[in-house]
């Protein structure tokens, strides 16, 4: 794994300086300057040599210098972006498509019984360099590499899971489904569902239905004021919705994760 | 076949279905390394990435980074590992691709790690040239491809013939019980 940059190599002073330094920068700046700094984007550019596999106008692969295992390829946008949801969903797509071929490239070229594609989003999910990748990880059986355990969750961690996210994903995804959460003690939730349909056959078709509808939908909305008006448009900054979440009392990972059995 | 992913579907399973379109299904499944893992796969039975379209790819991509934000911003993770295991030796336990999203927060215990290996100059150079040959060969082998089936349909038919002949991973998930 390349460092993004190694803080132990400054003096205190240095290190004081560079902190005072990043924390006046402006969004803009701090990305300018992480770029400057990005191992990544000086072997894009061609400033550090490195072992190409692949290479487009959007992305590169090479191999890992300190790899998980003989053939493991890192896939970088030539863009320089930190996590995931920085990327465009064009470039996204076309990165995936670009792993699927250094995957079956690795299958075909080395002997492996499988490959991991690997993505760390943030420093707690084993992130080491400030430049977004894909890793493509040659795998043999029992080689120790991603071990996890997978454990049972319950259904009700399911469902609360599920209520919390459903949301924010459908408006992510463009699709017309509401689901209220109705503040209870036994956590019931209530979905409201946005037929496919057009709004006039709905109508003349389930006439009950839709006025059931309407009056769960009012309810969801007087009980759970918060929550409704939390949908807002488009994204707003990772804080903000922070807020939102601890104000309108919704579950964090934390508690969840005290469901976990 | 029995598939735990094909279940999913068909709702013969425990699994929750968070979204589900024509050729995409969201599912939260029982079984998962940590609390709000949600699983992305393609509809339509494909064992492993090797033999999944690259539309459907492309799709199964876009909807899991959509689920990456929606963890973000919704559980309040600090971070997500977006993990393809694909073939028996990679850890794949449903013989049906599926990409995991997986929402993390410090001290959370899960492993997802690797010791990285310092390689000798001489061993790096002996990977790189065997890649180097099979990008050729990759590449070569998909232009004639290109030049022999002219017809969209014929093209594709051929593609997984081809993959279901060459790819062992293939058959040795099929021996999945």
């Amino acid at each position: 794994m390349y460092l993004f940059m190694d803080p132990q190599q400054l003096t205190p002073e240095q290190q004081k300086e560079m902190e005072e330094k990043l924390k006046n920068m402006s969004p803009e700046e701090l990305m300018e300057f992480q770029k400057q700094q990005c191992i990544f984007c000086q072997i894009i550019s061609g400033k550090i040599p490195a072992k190409k596999i692949y290479e487009d106008d959007k992305v590169l692969a090479i191999l890992d210098i300190n790899p998980a295992a003989k053939g493991h390829i890192l896939l970088l946008p030539k863009e320089h972006y930190a996590i995931m949801p920085q990327i465009p969903e064009k470039e996204v797509g076309e990165m995936f498509i670009v792993a699927k071929k250094m995957s079956k490239l690795l299958l075909k070229a080395i002997k492996v019984s499988g490959t991991n594609i690997f993505i760390a989003n943030g420093l707690v999910a084993g992130q080491k360099a400030q430049h977004f990748m894909i890793h493509i990880i040659p795998r043999k059986e029992d080689d120790g590499i991603l071990e996890v355990e997978e454990k049972l969750t319950d259904q009700e961690m399911r469902t609360k899971v599920k209520s919390l996210i459903e949301n924010k994903f459908n408006e992510l995804m463009g699709v017309k489904k509401e689901v209220l959460q109705v503040e209870s003690s036994d956590e019931e939730v209530k979905e409201v569902e946005e037929l496919e349909e057009p709004e006039e056959i709905k109508e003349t078709k389930k006439p009950a239905k839709k006025v059931k509808k309407k009056a769960v939908k009012k309810k969801g909305k007087r009980e759970n004021k918060e929550k409704v008006e939390e949908e807002k448009p488009e994204k707003e900054s990772d804080d903000k919705d922070d807020d939102d979440d601890d104000d309108g009392g919704n579950a964090s990972l934390d508690d969840i994760a005290n469901l976990f059995k | 076949m029995k598939c735990e992913h094909c279940d999913i579907v068909e709702r013969k399973s425990k699994a929750d279905i968070l979204y589900e379109d024509d050729e995409v299904v969201v599912a939260i499944k029982d079984l998962a390394m940590t609390p709000g893992q949600i699983t992305v796969f393609p509809k339509e039975h494909f064992t492993i990435l090797e033999v999944v379209p690259e539309e459907i790819l492309e799709k199964c991509s876009l909807i899991a980074n959509k689920i990456g934000i929606a963890v973000f911003e919704s559980l309040g993770s600090q971070g997500t590992n977006i993990i393809i295991q694909n073939g028996l030796g990679a850890g794949q336990k449903v013989p049906h691709f599926a990409i995991e999203v997986v929402p993390r927060v410090e001290n959370d215990g899960l492993g997802l790690q690797w010791d990285a290996k310092q390689l000798a100059e001489d061993e790096m150079a002996t990977v790189f040239m065997t890649l180097e040959q099979g990008m050729k060969e990759l590449d070569s082998s998909a232009e004639a491809e290109k030049t022999k089936g002219k017809d969209e349909t014929g093209k594709d038919k051929k593609n997984s013939k081809e993959d279901d002949k060459n790819n062992y991973l293939l058959k040795s998930l099929k021996k999945i019980p």
